[in-house]
């Protein structure tokens, strides 16, 4: 019901919207046109030029990731589309309105890059505070709060002062905040960083989730792991330039090699296979048996103790020792 | 103390001849602003987008502010009130100045002595401790709070919700107001009952070596005492509090059936005596603004002698009365002095630097006098029918020393005032009361309801001699003169305007005390919105200083205003200056010329500076009410209702600035 609800608000305010905008199209989430900020001290000397003439447009639906290293401008990015900071020149446009607008914030949810966050309130008043911000009545907020703390892993220790939490639980309780409103946009501004490779990965499948329910999701995340296992589309800039944009898998394709994986495979067959490539011009890179990643090696071990608990690592020395 | 000339809240708002309308000055000061905000935001976008761009970002910042305004959402203002009041509850200064205070009236009770007038100590005391401490805490709390978000990136959470400036300015300012207004009213009970302890004294009658009542006869000769007329008796009571009193039994001859005297329990002996009736009654002579309250309780057993009598009484001494008072005084409307020739002037005659506040006038044969024009004397102001409190605080000036425990007598003269449509009415003129004055405190005299006096045509045709009834006759038309003289050559009597009042039916004290309060109150909220606004674009250390320059000004207000209104000796900086290294008395006009233009031009500007800063600087005397407390006066409406609109106007332009501060403002820079 309440999603219902949900959606015929939204599509009121888009209705609303097109009239008011002719131009506005409801599938485009977030537009840049020539967006440009530079820094500048008190004299108004430029210090530095943060961001130069990005041009963006982030659909509905996508998991849309800005890449870059420190400095190159993902921040300034997101901060301009918020209104956190007002653009030197060019526009930032959030479903359909000026990045400033005040009423675009109502479908917009940010989890900053560390949480902000009043650190002596508990988890509970913490949202409580900023649903009512969202000017929900008390029935709504108390439902949506008890639903994201147990979303997010914190109903043991939702009573419990923000000043107490571990910075993975600040995280959770940070993006719980950035959801009480259920928003349509999210900003995730490095949503995985101080997280243990479990909570990243929860983290990981909570923004595929988003996705799922049909959420836009803009992340900034120089771990680029993370972003290649989440994101639709991404963007890359470096020094304030958009370097390059595009669909992860169009860009992460290298369309003149080819890699096959089989299982169970003969070492006659490997010969065999070899020989029909150098058959066909084509030439043997490597021949390898895969490895599994890190994370995925350490969640097995992670999720094997937690079915058995009490079991411990054998050293590699005791091991030689038992089988002698 | 001294009380001011204050306009009526009609004329203080709309103006009048001698006040420009609060109202024009408001409106002014708001297009003054608007104007020079305009200006100076389009500048600033100018200098960052050129200047076409900029008055589209000046006219998109002004059209946005209604919709600001208009939707603000109470849920999201309370919200921010409640985290910015927990917050400021969290930085631990409300403890902290809530232990001071605690620790003030521990101990300050210890330095609080003299018998004379200690409510006024006492008073003064918590009075301006909780003022300072309020304004202090609000200060603090309130620079500290928007600055500190920012810096620790709070405010991202904040503003990334569907917030709007004008939300987080107002829910700030009620936040801290909120938090302030509950310390003040826990201070103001403490400080009441505070006060209220320490004054709170009871005493017995004293005995003499062989443990029993001695009741003396009046010694009229004793300096530096004045007993009753009709005391017969007296002792004194034991010492508490740093005082004793004098009990004298008085022998208040009575008619028959005249109203008996009001506390019955203090009689001794009721002797009826042919149509008349003898009291022989108790009373306790007030000591330093208070007295108590005697009753007695005789053995008639037969002894005829009354000082036997009172050896075996039985007497109880009721708790001090008198501390907490709130006087209503009804002041003339309007006074007016005649010198020696008895030409009417405004001020009295000079008598060198105390000329100031007070004006005098000669005393001996002369027509020197002061006239004090009284309108709305009507008998429901008063609950003492028979009698009417006059109350006087006289200065003297002595040109000779005479006798020194002499005081100066003065003659004072009741008169009915027809003018206009009553021109036509009868004309009463009373018999010159006398009496002596007292130097350096508020004498009080009971005026008789009727006075001796004659009555005139209004053509001045002697009608009657006798006696005259002061409501239905003196001031049938609610208008009555009092005129003033000095009865001793070469003497002479001073006085202004508030020194001569009748004291009509006090007012409930706790509601006083409750007046007195709403005026810290009023300065705790433009502190409060000053921080805050201040906040919007200073960083804290600043916020504080600018605060703490505002206060000041705020109090010197006045003393400012005279500076820009030219009236100080000594002119302008410059001319000061030039007075100052060429030792030049500041009396004496400097020598015309070029020189003199070009230094009176420049400091021109300067106090025309100084005369805007007072404008735009709230003036905190006006909403600083401790005076009226600390002396026992009702701190009259007309007053409170213009403190009340001053800080209005103050807090209404102050919400504004921090809004359009905060609006305008990058928070992420």
């Amino acid at each position: 019901m309440a999603d219902t609800a949900t959606d015929k608000a939204e599509q009121a305010e888009d209705k609303r919207l097109v009239q008011t905008n002719p131009d506005y199209d409801p599938s485009v989430i977030v537009e840049t046109q020539n967006l440009s900020k530079v820094y500048r001290d008190f004299w108004g000397r430029q210090k530095v030029r943060a961001l130069k003439a990005l041009d963006l447009e982030v659909r509905k639906g996508e998991i849309f990731g800005l890449l870059g290293p420190n400095g190159s401008g993902k921040s300034t990015t997101i901060k301009l589309l918020l209104g956190l900071l007002f653009p030197t020149s060019g526009r930032a446009l959030v479903f359909g309105q000026d990045a400033s607008e005040t009423t675009k914030n109502e479908r917009i949810g940010y989890l900053p890059e560390e949480s902000y966050l009043y650190k002596f309130l508990t988890a509970e008043e913490t949202l409580d505070f900023y649903g009512r911000l969202f000017d929900m009545p008390a029935k709504l907020r108390k439902e949506r709060s008890d639903m994201l703390i147990e979303q997010v892993g914190l109903t043991r220790s939702k009573r419990r002062q923000l000043k107490e939490y571990s910075k993975g639980m600040t995280r959770r309780i940070g993006l719980a905040q950035a959801l009480i409103n259920d928003p349509d946009l999210i900003l995730l501004d490095e949503p995985t960083s101080g997280l243990d490779p479990m909570g990243t990965r929860e983290m990981k499948d909570m923004i595929l989730d988003l996705k799922a329910q049909k959420k836009t999701v803009i992340m900034c995340s120089h771990l680029l792991a993370d972003v290649q296992d989440v994101c639709d589309r991404i963007a890359i800039l470096h020094q304030g330039d958009l370097k390059e944009l595009g669909a992860v898998n169009d860009l992460l394709q290298v369309s003149d090699e080819t890699s096959i994986r089989a299982k169970g495979l003969p070492q006659s067959a490997q010969q065999e296979i070899e020989e029909v490539i150098r058959k066909h011009g084509g030439e043997v890179l490597t021949v390898e048996n895969p490895r599994t990643t890190l994370e995925e090696l350490f969640l097995n071990i992670v999720r094997e103790s937690e079915q058995r608990p009490g079991r411990r690592a054998i050293s590699e020395q005791d091991a030689e020792n038992g089988e002698n | 103390m001294v009380v001011n000339e204050f306009p009526q809240i009609t004329e203080w708002l709309f103006g009048s001849a001698n006040n420009p309308s609060a109202i024009y000055i408001f409106f002014l000061l708001i297009l003054a602003a608007t104007l020079f905000g305009l200006f100076f935001g389009y500048l600033v976008a100018a200098f960052r987008h050129g200047p076409t761009e900029a008055f589209y970002v000046v006219a998109k910042v002004v059209s946005g502010a209604g919709p600001d305004w208009l939707k603000l959402s109470p849920r999201r203002t309370f919200a921010i009130a409640k985290l910015a009041a927990k917050e400021a509850i969290r930085r631990r200064v409300i403890l902290i100045v809530f232990a001071i205070f605690a620790l003030a009236l521990l101990f300050g009770g210890w330095f609080i002595t003299g018998a004379e007038n200690p409510e006024r100590v006492y008073i003064n005391f918590v009075m301006f401790g909780t003022q300072m401490l309020i304004l202090m805490m609000v200060m603090l709390i309130s620079a500290f709070s928007l600055p500190e978000d920012i810096k620790n990136r709070t405010i991202y959470t904040i503003t990334t919700k569907p917030v709007r400036a004008s939300e987080i300015v107002v829910g700030r300012i009620l936040g801290f107001a909120g938090l302030g207004t509950g310390l003040l009213i826990l201070m103001g009970i403490i400080s009441l009952l505070f006060v209220w302890r320490g004054l709170e004294h009871r005493h017995q009658i004293a005995t003499n070596e062989n443990n029993e009542y001695e009741f003396v006869e009046v010694d009229r000769n004793e300096t530096g005492r004045r007993a009753s007329d009709d005391a017969i008796l007296e002792t004194r009571t034991t010492q508490d509090s740093g005082h004793t009193h004098f009990v004298e039994v008085l022998r208040d001859v009575r008619d028959k059936d005249a109203p008996k005297p009001v506390n019955m329990d203090a009689v001794i002996r009721e002797i009826p005596a042919g149509d008349k009736t003898i009291y022989e009654r108790l009373e306790i002579e007030s000591v330093g603004g208070h007295t108590h309250k005697i009753s007695v309780e005789v053995d008639s057993d037969g002894t005829e002698d009354l000082a036997e009598l009172l050896k075996k009484a039985k007497f109880d001494i009721s708790s001090a009365r008198g501390f907490f008072r709130a006087r209503v005084p009804q002041y003339a409307e309007k006074l007016v002095f005649y010198d020696r020739e008895g030409n009417a002037k405004s001020r009295g005659i000079s008598t060198g630097d105390q000329w100031a506040y007070r004006g005098y006038i000669s005393g001996g044969i002369t027509l020197s006098r002061a006239e004090y024009y009284f309108d709305g004397i009507e008998e429901g102001l008063f609950d003492t029918s028979d009698k009417l409190p006059l109350e006087l605080t006289l200065g003297v000036y002595r040109s000779k020393t005479g006798d020194i425990y002499k005081q100066i007598r003065v003659g004072l003269q009741f008169e009915s005032v027809n003018e206009g449509e009553d021109a036509t009415g009868d004309r009463y003129v009373s018999e010159q009361l006398e009496f002596e004055s007292e130097e350096f405190s508020v004498q009080v005299k009971a005026i008789p309801r009727t006075l001796p006096g004659q009555k005139f045509s209004a053509s001045g045709e002697l009608l009657e001699n006798g006696n005259f009834d002061l409501f239905e006759d003196f001031a049938k038309n609610g208008r009555l003169k009092l005129t003033i003289r000095c009865l001793d050559q070469d003497q002479y009597l001073g006085m202004a305007k508030a020194d001569i009042y009748f004291r009509a039916t006090d007012k409930p004290y706790w509601w006083n005390f409750f007046k007195g309060y709403v005026g810290i109150w009023l300065q705790m909220m433009i502190v409060t919105c000053l921080g805050v606004a201040f906040s919007t674009f200073l960083s804290s250390p600043v916020v504080m200083l600018a605060v703490i320059c505002t206060i000041i000004f705020g109090f010197f207000s006045e003393w400012l205003q005279k500076l820009a209104s030219f009236t100080i000796e000594g002119g302008g900086p410059i001319e000061s200056f030039v007075r100052l290294i060429t030792q030049e008395n500041t009396s004496r006009p400097l020598p015309e010329g070029i020189v003199r233009n070009i230094m009176t031009s420049i400091d021109s500007v300067f106090i025309n500076m100084v005369g805007a800063v007072t404008q735009v600087v709230p003036d905190f005397s006006r909403l600083d009410f401790s005076d009226f407390l600390t002396y026992g006066y009702f701190v009259d409406n007309d007053r409170l209702l213009v403190a009340v609109f001053i800080s209005l106007a103050f807090c209404l332009g102050l919400t504004i600035l921090g809004y359009f501060c905060l609006k305008t403002r990058e928070l992420a820079a």
